[in-house]
């Protein structure tokens, strides 16, 4: 098989592990040798019931979401969120903003931004107290962490996730401290609710009192060695992050993490799958690997961002326009990432 | 055999997702680790063994990506085999620095080639057969991951490492590779489940997979010892290197393994009992390469 033979004892150890699979996969006793179990879950697509809507401030209205048998729900920590689906068939996540000692209930607030991508219009217009609504998760990217020394820093409706932690933090009598920016104290939800909590330093700071923030100034709130939890908007969590390591370098930031980010410039190809003999249509706005999920839910994929090399796929035929950050100049040559890169003319063909 | 409901998830599930990580070894030392270097050797069995490792994991792994019909398990093994390719390429640059300073890489990825193919590969058996070796896999590879869990969680813990000045960068690789694999502990262990479950052989493969791993490990790290052109020690003083360097805290040890094999044994064994992740979520925090 290869020019120089393994030693001796490499081939026995091949022998040896070939008797094991005859043994365990290949014999007629294989299958009374271990006996499938599979443990399979469910119960990450939650159909619940809204419960109640209030409204918080201005533009920004709570939805109380609960079981319609009334059993517990999955448990979960600060910071975590559910992909709600919308009437529409969108789908969007929001951060769990209630209590987390309470599993009977979850809470999820919205903000209605006008001229957005529509996801918060229609969760205020369509609806209505008693619906059911389907949700996946709760799934947590922005883990609140057990230690003695908290700063929270909260920029708008960015107060939905920092909420639970700050009740958590109070709750354990850790030491924190929370800055809350908005744009003025009327559009600034659940004020009161931290107003109530023990311990620890709440500071208001809307706009039209104190002018924009510095970030700078609030992340220097922390206490050397404290974990500071952040979410806002994205200029205020990149400068936190671009200050905190010289700041406080004993210290942690902790922002939620996001992942596929959109098409940015892509024009429309088609995509011909060699193995499987079909042919999707990429759309513009949307990634090859995107739309081949449509045709083929078990692809391989991971990052969605070019980096991690999962979805490297063989291209048989066809111009590619790498996008990614990944592949060495000789795999360009005949292959691509397919979460980013794209057809260079208007077809690809894969060896899929 | 009387079959029991689907059991529904009791906690929220932990976002896994690869990260962007950079290295850059242009002013690394090979002995990294100053002053020993057999424990030097021991953590470069990551850079040497692991990347061919974790990429035949991810293969295996993503063969029962369409088996999956649970929407978690399915977006954790999505992320999970992200994260391995990210694992596998950063040990890998290291793997390629450690060949331009005068070690012979070459032979020891012939062997690596050779058990990835010959001994952990498809054995060419194909039907029932090849769907039992492929259960067979998949629970080596939930027992592999155990270990690479623990391993990771001793690394995060470890002081010794800070103490002795070991080089910045490597560290940072070694400390974000295990609290990934912290974070990502449950994962192979559940696909295990999903597929198979089957206890009879996660008892064999945890006992296969143990065995298999301290004997590469051994085997490598002693072999790099031997050979490595800047050591000028007798060759085959690596048993009590390992001794002296285990008991000043560099590497976990034999026992180590001991310890773990009954834990992950139990029968009601789930890797989420294995404590909180806390110092995980920290060190990914404030990671210099997970952060760049």
């Amino acid at each position: 098989m290869t020019a120089t033979a393994p030693s001796l004892k490499l081939r026995a150890l091949a022998t040896g592990a070939r008797a094991y699979s005859a043994v365990f996969a290949a014999s007629a006793a294989a299958p009374y040798l271990s006996r499938p179990t599979p443990v399979r879950r469910t119960g990450f697509d939650l159909e619940l019931t809204v419960a109640a809507i209030s409204t918080e401030v201005e533009d920004v209205v709570s939805f109380e979401l609960r079981s319609p048998d009334g059993s517990d729900l999955p448990a979960w920590v600060p910071g975590a969120h559910l992909d709600v689906l919308l009437p529409s068939g969108a789908q969007r996540q929001y951060s769990l903003c209630g209590d987390p000692r309470d599993l009977a209930c979850y809470r999820i607030a919205v903000r209605r931004i006008e001229g957005g991508g529509g996801g918060s219009l229609a969760m205020h217009r369509e609806v209505a107290e008693g619906d059911p609504i389907t949700v996946r998760g709760p799934r947590n990217a922005f883990t609140f962490i057990d230690v003695e020394s908290y700063l929270f820093v909260a920029g708008g409706i960015g107060i939905t996730p920092i909420l639970p932690m700050v009740r958590e933090a109070a709750r354990r009598g850790a030491r924190w401290r929370m800055v809350y920016v908005g744009r003025s104290l009327a559009t600034m939800p659940f004020v009161e609710e931290l107003q109530a909590l023990d311990g620890g330093e709440l500071e208001l700071r809307p706009d039209d009192q104190f002018g924009q923030p510095d970030p700078w100034e609030l992340l220097g709130r922390a206490e050397p060695g404290a974990a500071i939890y952040v979410c806002g908007p994205p200029q205020l969590i990149d400068a936190a992050r671009a200050l905190q390591p010289t700041l406080n370098p004993t210290g942690s930031l902790h922002s939620e993490r996001f992942s596929a980010p959109p098409v940015v410039g892509g024009h429309t190809f088609d995509v011909h799958l060699a193995r499987t003999g079909m042919t999707v249509h990429v759309a513009a706005d949307e990634s090859a690997l995107a739309a081949i999920r449509r045709e083929v839910p078990g692809v391989r994929y991971s990052c969605q961002q070019g980096f991690c090399g999962s979805c490297k796929h063989a291209v048989v035929e066809g111009a590619v326009e790498h996008r990614d950050q990944k592949l060495r100049p000789a795999e360009r040559a005949d292959s691509m990432l397919i979460c980013v890169s794209r057809a260079a003319g208007d077809h690809l063909t894969l060896d899929l | 055999m009387a079959k029991k409901p689907n059991p529904a998830y009791q906690a929220e599930a932990l976002a896994i997702n690869a990260r962007d990580v950079h290295f850059d070894w242009t002013d690394v030392p090979t002995e990294y680790i100053p002053g020993h270097p057999y424990a030097t050797h021991f953590w470069n069995v990551m850079h040497l063994v692991l990347p061919e490792g974790e990429r035949a994991m991810a293969d295996v792994l993503g063969r029962a990506l369409p088996l999956i019909d649970d929407p978690r398990l399915q977006e954790e093994l999505q992320g999970f085999i992200g994260q391995e390719e990210t694992h596998a390429s950063s040990h890998e640059s290291f793997r390629i620095h450690l060949e331009e300073n005068g070690f012979d890489i070459p032979k020891i990825m012939k062997l690596m080639e050779f058990l990835m193919d010959q001994v952990f590969g498809d054995h060419g058996l194909k039907g029932r057969a090849g769907e039992a070796w492929f259960h067979e896999r998949l629970g080596l590879y939930a027992a592999a991951e155990h270990f690479t869990a623990t391993v990771g969680e001793w690394l995060l813990d470890n002081e010794e490492f800070d103490r002795i000045g070991v080089d910045p960068m490597m560290l940072d690789l070694l400390r974000w590779h295990g609290a990934e694999e912290m974070e990502h502990r449950n994962v192979a262990y559940d696909v295990y489940q999903y597929v198979d479950g089957s206890y009879a052989r996660r008892v064999r493969t945890a006992l296969l997979a143990s065995g298999g791993l301290l004997a590469l490990w051994l085997y490598t790290s002693s072999w790099m010892y031997a050979n490595d052109p800047t050591v000028t020690r007798h060759r085959w003083t690596w048993p009590l290197e390992f001794v002296k360097d285990t008991r000043k805290g560099l590497m976990p040890g034999i026992k180590f393994i001991f310890r773990e094999i009954p834990q992950y044994l139990r029968p009601d064994f789930h890797p989420s009992q294995m404590g909180p992740i806390d110092k995980a979520v920290r060190y990914l925090a404030v990671s210099p390469a997970a952060r760049a």
